[in-house]
């Protein structure tokens, strides 16, 4: 069967300042541009986002951290042309999700990778991801105001908004002899 | 404010809250049939933001009326027949095509966000402050409708056929969007409004320029002298499916 779906990009979302950002899920689109106001429409529903990135899903290279554990006592991965940005993202709690903890330079992924082991370390990360920064595309300051901030005055996107548990407790409570 | 010019802005407004609640509708019309999943999410926030600014316009024409903010806007979506309603023909239209939907969008938001960026400035504050807070929501939706106008025009033999014929219905349309509303020359003299006439030259330069870099040539705009009285035989039906519910039970508390 052939795969019609447009191209998966990887969300990440930066809630406060000060805090890293954070992997929420993924969305098709066409194009960077059009990735970056999926990710808006579809994981900014909450007020809570200061900062949005979008990275093509085939851009990104990931391992376990068994896996990384395994190449260590292989060779390092050879250098193959000059050294560029890679973002690091690395999943530190089984049950959490990746979180941006820092950036590398390096030649390849996979060197980008095996430079990434002592951010993962001092983290205890579980699963790596690594990206080349340029392959990115972040939402600047300038759209905090019509992307992100309209949210915090919809309150009717969140679940607690709605009092239907309340409403149906008292549904059954007045169901009860 | 005197009472006459408050009768007239409170005119002006329901003209542009029942610009904002039917194409509202209308856009609700793709909720769960939009091309993707992840464009129905973002149509359908496009949908509530308009159907969210209907309301703020509704409420300031509530006040301005000395009416109940909560209850008068209820009571002018689904109490009032077509021939009470003030919207332009242009959002009445069916939806018609993903691209028809995406014309009629850009064209309308395009037009909303020069007059928001003037209103923002006006002398009457509940005004001004609205249409700045509208403003913010509206530069996202012309971005978003942009993008798409761009890959459409841009895309494939089809894409490209139908943006044309989207953008031929679409477009002696938008005229009315900047006919004078009854009552708005006391409204320029005292400083709390824009006309529409002040808007037009420099948005057809700029979207003239816009559709001109995607190889879309435009006619200038045509004359248009039927006001928002006068409607299309769409906005009767979309108004019974519309007011269906509430007109089941008109006494119901929501």
């Amino acid at each position: 069967m052939t795969d019609t779906q447009w191209p998966r990009y990887e969300v990440f979302v930066q809630e406060r300042p000060g805090r890293p950002h954070q992997h929420a899920g993924s969305v098709h689109a066409p194009d960077d541009e059009i990735a970056l106001q999926n990710a808006r429409d579809v994981f900014v529903r909450r007020p809570e986002c200061i900062s949005l990135w979008v990275a093509p899903a085939a851009a990104i290279t990931g391992v376990t951290a068994q896996e990384l554990a395994e190449r260590g006592a292989a060779p390092e991965a050879q250098a193959d042309g000059d050294d560029h940005a890679f973002e690091v993202f690395a999943k530190v709690e089984q049950r959490g999700t990746l979180i941006h903890i820092g950036q590398v330079a390096a030649s390849s992924a996979a060197v980008a990778l095996a430079a990434s082991r002592r951010l993962a370390d001092a983290n205890g990360a579980l699963v790596l991801w690594v990206v080349p920064s340029g392959r990115v595309t972040r939402s600047d300051e300038a759209d905090v105001a019509p992307m992100f901030a309209p949210a915090s005055t919809k309150a009717y996107r969140d679940q607690a908004f709605y009092h239907v548990q309340t409403a149906l407790q008292r549904m059954r409570r007045s169901r009860q002899p | 404010m005197n009472p006459e010019l408050r009768r007239a802005l409170a005119e002006a407004l329901l003209a542009l809250a029942d610009d904002e609640m039917i194409l509202a509708h209308r856009d609700s019309e793709w909720s769960g049939h939009a091309p993707i999943l992840e464009e129905d999410i973002a149509f359908a926030n496009i949908a509530l933001d308009e159907m969210g600014h209907a309301q703020l316009w509704y409420r300031l024409v509530a006040e301005l009326r000395d009416k109940d903010p909560e209850r008068l806007p209820d009571r002018l979506v689904f109490r009032r027949p077509a021939s009470a309603f003030r919207n332009v023909r242009l959002v009445e239209l069916p939806k018609g095509d993903w691209a028809f939907t995406i014309v009629r969008q850009h064209l309308f938001d395009s037009i909303e966000l020069a007059r928001l960026a003037r209103l923002a400035q006006v002398g009457h504050a509940p005004l001004a402050q609205t249409a700045a807070k509208i403003l913010n929501e509206e530069r996202y939706h012309d971005r978003h409708t942009r993008a798409w106008m761009r890959r459409l025009a841009q895309g494939t033999d089809e894409s490209r056929a139908r943006i044309r014929s989207a953008l031929d219905l679409a477009w002696p349309k938008t005229a009315q969007l900047f006919l004078p509303i009854p009552g708005e020359e006391r409204l320029l003299e005292a400083g709390v409004w824009v006309g529409g006439a002040t808007l037009a030259g420099a948005w057809y330069a700029a979207e003239s320029g816009f559709l001109g870099e995607l190889g879309l040539d435009i006619e200038p705009l045509p004359a248009e002298s039927e006001g928002r009285d006068v409607h299309t035989e769409h906005l009767e039906a979309l108004l019974t499916e519309m007011q269906s519910v509430a007109r089941l039970e008109p006494e119901a508390a929501w």
